[in-house]
């Protein structure tokens, strides 16, 4: 198979699923056997726009707690993070495969306890304890991917600034953060989207009263009607990987900027 | 450095991982055994665990591995066909086949609704079959959905999880010497037979990795289940889900108890990761 053939094969079937779904976004009414829709109206559109309000809602209200929860996790992961890098230990390997447990055992197994501990505690059903279970849930990626970046520079950079007589803070912020840049954007990449695509621990402990985009769309894909869970679950795909797009131009213009890489 | 300032230094990970994830799993098992429970439990310590043994969900046990293992499979060994072919693409094309990432930007309930779209018996694939004159009207259609045998959540994991095999696969690639494959072909080697000779053997850790991750997250998962199950037998999650929301109070312990066999499956599985991940390369690696 030539490499042209190859590529088209392969953009086919990752794309054409999204064709479909555009198509149904376009003409809700689309029925068997029709290949290409007998009909087509802006019923679903116009449906989505009126909701606008309350899709933002949902959708500003996703972005938030995945970021949060991406942040948050790159907080508690930089110090592990380097002492795995830069440290031998006994119990290391030990120690590594504990912490990376919660994204490997299925989330059921912790969330319902947590649920309801949060219960108890006041946690469920808020925006806090939404955050930290999700965080708990992915937080292993982020330790991956800066152990990883971590481990992509030698430790000599850091020695060389304390030689120079730099301190804690201006180590971190001038040397160590800018050589990190990459790997948290890496880990922080897949920890945003598990977050942001998340159904059943949003449902649990966010419990309906943390408005989430995934919850919003959940009663849609279920409905008879295909236009509006299609024209949603294309709106959905959307606001990643504007983000994702938006970071790649941000990174490589301050890298530029400063002469990095 | 001292053993207290390496303790403060994970301090931010070790508390919450210690309460959360270690304390949720004891509540867990806590409430299986009985004790905990926000109502008053008149069963005995071990009835939860008797409960498993009850017909369907010893089903929904053998259903639920046999679903993560064909869906684990399958992904693992299309990743692996697809890898190679993205390795070696001219480098232009290689750029533009990141569209093959699409999927994984997918939430796993979206996922399912392509499969709807596609598969239901008067979904698109039906509409195409009419087309060719295989399919006379939508009850001719075989059912791919719904049918006992979960190919409709095979399907959707298999369309998930591809991608990231790839993705794996494709970092391991790029250390492999192209003029590995260059020789094998001037000596006449045909292509099924460079793959298998050459490519696969450099892919072994990772794609023993992808593996155990997928076959880990599908067996537990419960998104593309609750849209695409069956319900007898259904997936473990969806099991738990309706002992623990659609059923009585009194049934709490065994959906603890599930949850608590479920984490003793995976545990054996995380022990196997930790072992075959440590031989891959610490870029190589996601997980």
């Amino acid at each position: 198979m030539s490499g042209r053939t190859f590529f088209g094969l392969l953009a086919f079937a990752a794309l054409f699923p999204l064709v479909v779904l555009a198509l149904y976004a376009v003409a809700p009414g689309w029925r068997f056997p029709d290949i290409i829709p007998a009909r087509f109206d802006f019923r679903a559109l116009e449906f989505v726009a009126r909701q606008w309000r309350l899709l933002g809602l949902h959708m500003a209200s996703s972005v938030f707690y995945s970021l949060a929860t991406a942040v948050l996790a790159f907080l508690i992961c930089l110090g592990p993070a380097h002492h795995f890098a830069r440290r031998e230990f006994r119990g290391k390997h030990l120690l590594e495969g504990a912490l990376l447990a919660p994204a490997l055992v299925p989330s059921m197994t912790f969330s319902m306890g947590v649920h309801y501990a949060f219960i108890r505690a006041g946690l469920a059903d808020t925006m806090a304890g939404l955050i930290l279970t999700l965080t708990v849930f992915s937080y292993p990626y982020m330790l991956r991917a800066l152990v990883a970046g971590f481990q992509s520079y030698g430790e000599e950079y850091e020695l060389c600034a304390r030689n120079l007589g730099a301190g804690f803070f201006t180590r971190m912020v001038r040397v160590e953060l800018p050589l990190l840049l990459p790997a948290a954007i890496a880990g922080g990449s897949v920890v945003f989207l598990v977050a942001f695509s998340e159904y059943f621990l949003v449902f649990l402990i966010g419990g309906g009263a943390v408005p989430s985009f995934t919850g919003y769309l959940f009663p849609f894909l279920n409905s008879s009607d295909r236009g509006i869970g299609s024209a949603l679950t294309l709106l959905f795909l959307a606001v990643p990987a504007a983000l994702f797009l938006l970071i790649e131009l941000v990174v490589a213009r301050v890298y530029r900027r400063r002469g990095i890489y | 450095m001292s053993a207290r300032g390496t303790l403060l230094k994970f301090s931010p990970l070790l508390a919450p991982f210690l309460l959360l994830f270690v304390g949720g799993l004891a509540l867990a098992v806590a409430q299986s055994f009985g004790l905990w429970l926000p109502f008053p439990y008149e069963g005995g310590r071990l009835d939860a665990y008797r409960a498993l043994l009850q017909p369907y969900l010893l089903a929904s046990i053998g259903f639920s591995v046999y679903v993560a293992l064909a869906s684990a499979a399958a992904s693992v060994g299309i990743g692996a066909v697809l890898s190679y072919g993205v390795w070696r693409l001219p480098r232009r094309l290689e750029t533009a086949a990141v569209v093959y990432k699409v999927p994984l930007i997918l939430p796993h309930i979206a996922v399912a609704f392509i499969i709807l779209v596609f598969w239901t018996k008067s979904g698109f694939v039906a509409s195409v079959g009419h087309h060719l004159g295989l399919v006379d009207t939508p009850a001719d259609f075989p059912s791919v959905l719904y049918s006992g045998n979960g190919l409709g959540m095979i399907l959707a994991y298999v369309y998930k999880e591809v991608p990231f095999v790839v993705i794996l696969c494709h970092a391991a690639l790029k250390r492999l010497d192209p003029r590995l494959v260059q020789t094998a072909h001037m000596f006449g080697a045909r292509e099924t037979h460079v793959f298998r000779a050459a490519v696969l053997p450099h892919l072994r850790n990772s794609l023993h990795t992808a593996f155990l991750i997928l076959f880990l997250y599908t067996f537990g998962a419960f998104d593309i289940p609750f849209l695409l199950g069956e319900s007898t037998p259904g997936m473990l999650s969806i099991e738990v889900y309706n002992l623990y929301f659609r059923k009585q109070l009194a049934d709490r312990p065994t959906a603890m108890a599930v949850l608590v066999l479920m984490l003793l499956f995976s545990a054996v599985f995380i022990v196997l990761y930790t072992k075959v991940a440590a031989r891959l390369s610490s870029r190589e690696r996601k997980l």
